[in-house]
């Protein structure tokens, strides 16, 4: 039964970090740049929906999306005018700029929120309901809910629209792209700013199951990498089954061997993962 | 101009060694933070300059020669010495364990691998009951800021000498090799993986006795000192900064920095750490080859330079 219950928890916790991926995933593909202020990202839309919550008294759920829309327009400008200039260069370049950019929102962030524990807690946040003898917490299982079909919006759209199918074609060649008219700097920026939609909104349900600092990003990014990479980069239902993977394998960890070594298991999953299947990233959205 | 550059360095070492005897205490005391960061980051350097491969995760080599030294201070009553020997060892065994499997992951795999080291070892170290778990070690006290200075600062002379060696020597051309086409460089003959992990435990060496040292000087060890994250910010920005793969740029850009950030740490701390981001952020944009570059191209340098490296990389 306790296991059940872990299981559970690790499903619904995994979906969220499947979200987290997705955005790093999409950015990746298409940009080819892996984003190391991802996690940082996620942090700022947590946080936007905090404040929205306990400033403006909007309920989390509807402040999800006002987070998304502030969070796309920080990414489309932070694209259009920083990353663009280096987007040519080495991997190197593109990793350092980005770990740069971490550094400057996490103690952005610090100077600005404080470095103190937040957690957006509505009037629901403790209520769950009973399952065939499984307590189902429902925040957990609404940012299931928000994570799978953030990921079918996303599947829509790149499948199923204009701007998808530009986002493919930039993927799969830019030249080409660009010759039938494609405007690769706006279609880039457009892409950072979907993916650091998406990851507002995973800081913002991020914020109701768990706590928000100011440095919380590292390991979030990391984390997405892991999933970005066992979920590959062409289908965003995959990035949230392999979210769900890490998920459940975090909380068999917690139970299984202790708490503090949830970190040790991220890692060594990641390094198996690395060493195991490393072609798996494939270069296409 | 590249003449000068070697008795210019000889110079610039033999002033900074009389330091101690005219200097106050602070200066001692700064210059050791100085002297032990920029070890770190001309350590960076060999994998991360030389190799074109970016650690994020060389704090822990750090973290295990700090607890190496301490353990053997604390538990054993080993000396100082030997308590740095260890650490040593301690370091280059993981360098090598970590390396082997994560090495022969590429570019962006590698690094995002290290990104998760330093929590993990942090993990580790703070539910064993040898290294004082959570509460940490405290070792023997010892009041003699000059010696540690001038370890310090033999530590940091001897590492640029290495990495001297290595700017002209066959195994650095091998690594450079690695580091502009590693396909390449496996059709002439180097063995990439080897290289690799031996440039890794090579820095893990200079890391680990920087953490010895700063151990000991210290007289305090716990987990989230030991394996501090920030540790290895500061080590690449430093590096990147000065420019990486180059022999000197890394000390140039660490002495800089860590005065620059002496100066703004004593007005507001976090602004001195912001800084350090928009310098990687600008240095990445506007001199992508480090302010070795730029010295390097001396009056010529102008506002064309930093138009000419956007110009080559923007979209």
């Amino acid at each position: 039964m306790v296991l059940a219950q872990i299981l559970l928890n690790g499903i619904l916790l995994g979906g969220l970090y499947g979200l987290m991926a997705l955005g790093m995933a999409l950015v990746w593909g298409v940009l080819n740049i892996v984003n190391l202020s991802h996690g940082a990202l996620i942090m700022l839309g947590g946080y936007t929906v905090y404040y929205l919550f306990t400033l403006a008294g909007i309920d989390p759920f509807v402040a999800l999306p006002i987070a998304m829309v502030v969070m796309f327009a920080a990414g489309f400008a932070l694209q259009w005018g920083l990353l663009n200039l280096v987007v040519r260069s080495k991997m190197l370049n593109t990793l350092l700029i980005t770990f740069g950019l971490d550094v400057v929102l996490t103690f952005a962030a610090q100077l600005v929120f404080t470095a103190d524990f937040r957690t957006i807690n509505p009037s629901y946040a403790g209520a769950n309901f009973p399952v065939l003898g499984l307590t189902v917490p429902v925040v957990r299982l609404a940012a299931f809910c928000v994570a799978v079909a953030l990921a079918a919006g996303v599947w829509f759209l790149l499948n199923r629209m204009p701007l998808g199918r530009a986002i493919r074609a930039t993927a799969q060649n830019l030249t080409a792209a660009r010759l039938y008219g494609v405007n690769p700097r706006k279609l880039y920026a457009i892409t950072f700013g979907i993916g650091a939609a998406l990851a507002g909104a995973a800081g913002g349900l991020y914020g109701m199951i768990s706590n928000l600092t100011p440095y919380m990003g590292a390991s979030l990014t990391a984390k997405s990498f892991v999933i970005a990479i066992i979920g590959g980069l062409a289908n965003p239902f995959n990035v949230i089954l392999g979210g769900i993977f890490v998920g459940i394998a975090e909380s068999l960890t917690a139970l299984y061997i202790g708490p503090t070594y949830t970190d040790v298991i991220s890692f060594g999953l990641l390094v198996v993962v690395l060493v195991v299947r490393p072609k798996r990233a494939v270069r296409a959205a | 101009m590249k003449r000068l550059i070697l008795p210019l360095a000889v110079l610039v070492a033999l002033a900074l060694a009389v330091l101690p005897m005219v200097g106050s205490d602070t200066m001692v005391q700064f210059g050791i933070n100085a002297l032990l960061l920029a070890t770190l980051a001309q350590s960076w350097n060999i994998l991360g300059g030389f190799g074109g491969y970016v650690s994020f995760g060389n704090s822990v080599f750090y973290g295990l020669g700090t607890y190496g030294t301490a353990i053997a201070m604390t538990n054993y009553n080993l000396p100082f010495g030997v308590g740095l020997v260890i650490g040593v060892i301690l370091a280059m065994t993981g360098a090598a364990l970590v390396g082997l499997p994560i090495l022969r992951l590429r570019g962006p795999y590698f690094a995002i691998a290290t990104l998760g080291l330093n929590g993990a070892m942090m993990a580790i170290f703070s539910n064993l009951p040898i290294a004082g778990s959570n509460i940490g070690l405290v070792l023997p006290l010892a009041r003699n800021d000059a010696m540690f200075y001038e370890l310090a600062l033999g530590l940091l002379v001897v590492c640029t000498l290495t990495v001297l060696w290595i700017s002209r020597s066959r195994y650095g051309m091998g690594l450079i090799a690695i580091r502009e086409d590693e396909d390449a460089a496996g059709v002439m003959g180097v063995n990439a993986t080897l290289w690799k992990v031996s440039a890794l435990v090579l820095a893990s060496i200079f890391t680990a006795v920087a953490g010895g040292i700063h151990a000991y000087w210290s007289t305090f060890v716990d987990p989230a000192s030991a394996f501090d994250s920030t540790l290895n910010v500061r080590m690449v920005i430093m590096c990147v900064f000065g420019g990486p793969g180059t022999v000197f740029g890394p000390v140039i850009g660490s002495f800089v920095l860590s005065a620059v950030y002496e100066v703004l740490a004593a007005q507001i701390s976090t602004a001195a750490a912001l800084l350090f981001g928009f310098v990687i952020v600008l240095a990445v944009v506007f001199m992508p080859r480090g302010l070795a570059d730029v010295v390097k191209g001396g009056r010529a340098i102008s506002w064309r330079y930093f138009i000419r490296n956007i110009r080559e990389n923007r979209l």
